[in-house]
């Protein structure tokens, strides 16, 4: 047993970073997710404004 | 074919009239075997094998320095996007300024090989020819490598380190082949005992210069 | 995305490594020679595995962006350069980790060391390009020739430092009985870390993937929104403008 430190240490390193990253990456995936739920519904919005019929589709002609 | 001749005469003339990129290369040549030549004692340090490193590191910053230089020039003005948007073929501006860089490169190494030689206490013999062969090939893969890149680091803010940090680890096998083979000539055996590293410079070459080739396009492309 | 296979992955993944670790700790024989140590071994060489399949991702993506061109291609090249990167750096030091009472030392020039540094400067570069650069159409176009250029430099590199450790002889330690595996259940343990590693490895993969993919997607959906709001405001400039007639 006079090697089980290393091995210890070994596997604890292996183990936290991957735990890290992945963590990491979990918590920026939600938050990317809430981000793109509040861009889509705002393009909705905006889309809906878009198609208004109020808006005319040319330019006024020059008169 | 007629381009090609055309951009290397207009960047060597522009090198001989100005002088800026081969005078860099060979200060910063001189300070780095003035920093090596310093920073470890010359008692343990000396012969053949330390001469070579000493000058492919020299090389490599220099190298490096000049292509940093040579985009860095072009695209001052917007010039590189003016020859991008020539009607010269993609690859006969990679291979002009390949070309381009070996010249420089070569003069630099030129250079720095006379004060390795006074440095390391060398003998000028024709040991030095030998060189040659690793020498070429170092440059031409060095250049290889450094002009596709260069191409890309140009337009990244911070691109002088970035291309350092791109080329040297793509550079190692050269590097390893090119100290070994110059090594080897420098302690005057023959050229048949260093052909296996000749051998990988020639593959090294070989791959990035067509690789280079094939891909500049996409690296250099300006939309 | 598919969700429904990422999660089946992720529970494989976990699975299979908790099956491996059983094996790792409860099933596989001690070597004689190392001593405990040794089982490091059953999860260095699947970090090692993974992380060459990754930089051959990188390069395959490359190739395809070039090729046909997307972002896809460019997020999965980035997603693959930086698991790579990760487990490289984990091979390297659980490596480390190995030698130091087995060699003697943390770190040899090795050829097999050697490699493994020069491929894990090779994609620092290619990461480091990637954050100086931030993101965009062009540093897409600029990785996919960096992954390329990285991926023809492996097999010279590995070639290169072969010759350059057999003609120099290494004097610093001898190497004690390599990896001798005399015994059939510790090639089993080996292959179950290759195979839970490699479930792992496609699981992150997906996950870091489908991060950059949302990231994508965020970059279009801002980009739609201020084409969007720009011909609102034009909508209503006209309209102000007809009122004026």
């Amino acid at each position: 047993m006079d090697h089980f430190w290393y091995l210890f240490a070994a596997y604890s390193i292996i183990f936290a970073a991957i735990f890290l990253y992945v963590a990491f990456m979990w918590s920026r995936q939600s938050k990317l997710e809430v981000e793109v739920r509040a861009l889509e519904a705002k393009l909705a919005a905006l889309g809906n404004s878009g198609a208004n019929p109020a808006t005319p589709e040319h330019p006024p002609a020059e008169s | 074919m007629n381009g090609f001749w055309t951009l290397i005469g207009k960047d060597l003339r522009l090198e001989i009239r100005t002088g800026q990129s081969t005078i860099a290369m060979l200060a910063l040549a001189l300070l780095v075997l003035v920093v090596l030549v310093f920073s470890f004692d010359p008692a343990f340090v000396r012969g053949p094998q330390a001469a070579a490193g000493a000058l492919w590191v020299a090389m490599v910053f220099a190298g490096m320095l000049g292509a940093s230089r040579a985009i860095g020039a072009e695209n001052e003005n917007g010039c590189f996007r003016a020859l991008m948007t020539s009607p010269l073929d993609r690859a006969t501006v990679y291979i002009a300024k390949l070309a381009v860089s070996v010249i420089f490169m070569s003069v630099a190494l030129v250079a720095g090989l006379i004060l390795v030689v006074l440095f390391f206490n060398l003998e000028f013999s024709s040991a030095l020819i030998r060189l040659v062969p690793s020498l070429i090939l170092g440059i031409a893969g060095f250049a290889a490598v450094a002009t596709l890149l260069a191409a890309v680091s140009a337009r990244a803010r911070g691109g002088e380190l970035l291309l350092p940090l791109l080329i040297v680890p793509i550079f190692t096998p050269a590097l390893i082949a090119g100290v070994k083979s110059s090594g080897a000539a420098l302690a005057g055996l023959p050229l048949a005992a260093a052909s296996d590293w000749i051998g990988i410079l020639v593959a090294f070459d070989i791959l990035f210069i067509t690789a280079g080739f094939l891909l500049f396009e996409h690296a250099a492309n300006i939309e | 995305m598919n969700n429904r296979f990422q999660k089946i992955l992720g529970v494989a993944a976990l699975v299979s490594m908790l099956v491996t670790l059983w094996m790792i700790f409860a099933w596989v024989p001690t070597e004689a020679q190392q001593g405990i140590v040794q089982r490091i071994f059953y999860f260095h060489v699947p970090c090692a595995w993974v992380s060459f399949a990754a930089f051959g991702i990188v390069a395959v993506a490359g190739i395809f962006y070039l090729w046909l061109g997307g972002q896809i291609w460019d997020d999965l090249g980035h997603a693959a350069a930086e698991l790579g990167m990760l487990f490289c750096t984990l091979m390297l030091i659980s490596g480390s980790i190995w030698a130091k009472p087995i060699w003697g030392t943390w770190w040899t020039w090795d050829s097999r060391l050697t490699t493994s540094f020069v491929l894990w400067l090779l994609y620092g570069g290619y990461l480091m390009m990637r954050a100086m650069f931030g993101e965009g159409e062009q540093v897409a176009r600029l990785a996919a020739v960096v992954g390329i250029v990285a991926a023809l430099d492996v097999p010279v590199v590995i070639v290169s430092v072969r010759l350059w450790r057999t003609i120099h002889p290494a004097v610093l330690v001898t190497r004690q009985g390599g990896h001798g595996l005399e015994d059939p259940r510790m090639i089993v343990t080996l292959l179950a870390g290759l195979v839970a590693f490699t479930i792992l490895f496609a699981w992150m993969l997906m996950l870091r993937f489908g991060e950059l993919r949302m990231r994508t997607r965020l970059r279009m959906l801002a980009r739609a929104i201020i084409l969007a709001e720009y011909r609102a405001a034009d909508a209503a400039e006209y309209r102000v403008a007809a009122g004026n007639r």
